[in-house]
């Protein structure tokens, strides 16, 4: 058993903040912390106490540097690395989850780093924020989703840009194509983090849950069948109150 | 053969393989031929495993001007014609990555091949448009499909409906290019770029490329099966192993595309 905790989990209020805690690392992700992240999101979701997660990164150098290479192809064949990866399907989680997810991002956000960054929905980041995806210089092929986020999040030039050519954004960058939606001061990264959470902490849960659920899945149907889902979720609203 | 001038140009910088549509005295129009040679050094490009990377430009100081209409004088009425003047599936075949170096204009059909590219180098003094509703027309050869899934829906429905032409610091900010350039730059610009991306691991570019690309026609989640699938297959690759490896032991990678 690990002696110590790489992913803390702390419930503060209706604000359930969860922070990458491998410092010395850079809050490398490895297996320890899939694990470990994969329990603390389900904890926080299944927790009706909470009504928002917030998701940063302990230590001053980054929020995540990305893989941790030195577990990498430690699985025993391709087949089992398949069958963990949905058995414990934590970007699937990350998906499914209905509260929002809130991002407080600084430093170093490599590879999974932005992978998590663009699985939440509202992404703040201090101003010395570097963003990069290294896989294909590694003759990797980024696995949490950062192919389709990206893509979905900033659109397909920048995206192309960041994947095929490894080139690092800044933080100002980051906030003009829509990678994050804020920039503020290192120093008041949490504090500004916590005040977005609380803002959404205070909204009907049921609405937050129907608007993120409707965008999501509208996004995956013709337009028609998107507003169908809408009208249904409106009612759905109406009738539960 | 000594006064034969290819239409277009097939050649190769390190593991960048660099086309270039060469009728610069007809401002690099499409005409038949170049449709057909434009094909055959795409397919060239693609088949050639020591080729890792794509670069695409123009001879000259315009990419392409869009089509010689003189190829459309007789059969203009007949949608036909346009069929043996479409280039750019040959140009979004290529599963690597492709580069476009507009080293000026791109109008009309030429705007439409920089947008069956990955990514876009541009020149400063460069314009770019899809001017098609001003002479009756659509755009036909991808451009109502690519510039819309590239630039977002509500700035290319303005591009096209308007016929606008765009200068290059408003083509940057539109996300239409990824990169403004001195013109005397472009080419070198675009090639290091390339360069980059052709040190990466070729398998990995082209897993990427294809995750994305079909990843835009899927649901988020059989976007991240694709994904995912890619990733497990890639594992089996030699070249993998060449990435973690030099990763751990601080050094460059030699990749073999194995």
């Amino acid at each position: 058993m690990p002696d110590s905790d790489v992913v803390l989990y702390d419930k503060l209020g209706a604000v359930g903040h969860l922070v990458l805690n491998r410092p010395k690392a850079i809050n490398a992700f490895n297996i320890q912390m899939r694990d470990e992240l994969y329990l603390s999101l389900s904890a926080a979701n299944d927790d009706p106490e909470v009504r928002v997660i917030l998701i940063s990164g302990a230590g001053d150098r980054g929020f995540c540097a990305g893989a941790d290479l030195s577990e990498f192809g430690t699985a025993p064949s391709q087949v089992v690395a398949r069958r963990v990866r949905w058995e414990r399907d934590l970007w699937g989680l990350f998906m499914s989850i209905r509260k929002p997810l809130v991002a407080a991002v600084h430093g170093f956000v490599i590879g999974s780093g932005v992978e998590i960054t663009c699985l939440c929905d509202i992404r703040i980041a201090s101003d010395d924020a570097v963003f990069r995806m290294p896989e294909a210089a590694l003759s990797l092929v980024p696995a949490a989703g950062g192919t389709q986020t990206l893509s979905r999040n900033i659109g397909l030039g920048e995206s192309m840009n960041m994947l095929l050519a490894n080139s690092p954004m800044n933080a100002q960058r980051a906030l003009s194509v829509g990678l994050v939606h804020r920039l503020v001061s290192k120093k008041s990264l949490l504090d500004e983090g916590f005040a977005v959470a609380e803002v959404l902490a205070a909204l009907d849960p049921r609405s937050i849950a129907s608007a993120k659920q409707t965008i999501q899945t509208g996004l995956d149907m013709p337009i028609d069948q998107g507003i169908g889902l809408e009208r249904r979720e409106t009612a759905k609203l109406i009738s539960s109150r | 053969m000594a006064d034969f001038d290819p239409s277009v140009t097939l050649t190769r910088d390190g593991r960048v393989a660099i086309i270039t549509l060469n009728r610069s005295e007809h401002r690099n129009e499409i005409n038949v031929d170049m449709t057909f040679d434009l094909a055959d050094a795409c397919l060239s490009a693609q088949q050639d495993d020591e080729v890792w990377a794509v670069l695409l430009t123009g001879s000259g100081d315009i990419f392409c001007a869009g089509t010689d209409e003189s190829e459309l004088a007789s059969g203009w009425q007949e949608a036909s014609a346009l069929d043996r003047l479409r280039v750019c599936e040959s140009v979004a075949s290529i599963d690597k990555p492709v580069v476009a170096a507009l080293n000026g204009d791109a109008i009309d059909q030429g705007l439409e091949i920089a947008l069956a590219c990955d990514l876009r180098v541009a020149s400063t003094a460069a314009s770019f448009g899809l001017t098609h509703l001003e002479k009756g027309f659509i755009p036909w050869d991808g451009g109502t499909q690519r510039l819309p899934r590239l630039i977002g829906t509500s700035r290319a429905t303005e591009m096209i409906l308007s016929s606008r032409i765009l200068a290059s610091d408003e083509a940057l900010d539109l996300g239409l290019v990824n990169l403004v350039t001195e013109p005397e730059d472009v080419v070198s610009r675009a090639i290091e770029l390339a360069s980059t991306i052709a040190r990466h691991g070729p398998t990995a570019n082209r897993y990427i490329k294809e995750a994305v690309m079909k990843g835009l026609d899927m649901t988020l989640e059989q976007g991240m099966r694709l994904e995912a699938d890619l990733s497990f297959l890639l594992q089996s690759a030699s070249d993998r192993a060449e990435g973690l490896a030099s990763f751990l032991e601080r050094r460059p990678p030699t990749y073999t595309g194995k």
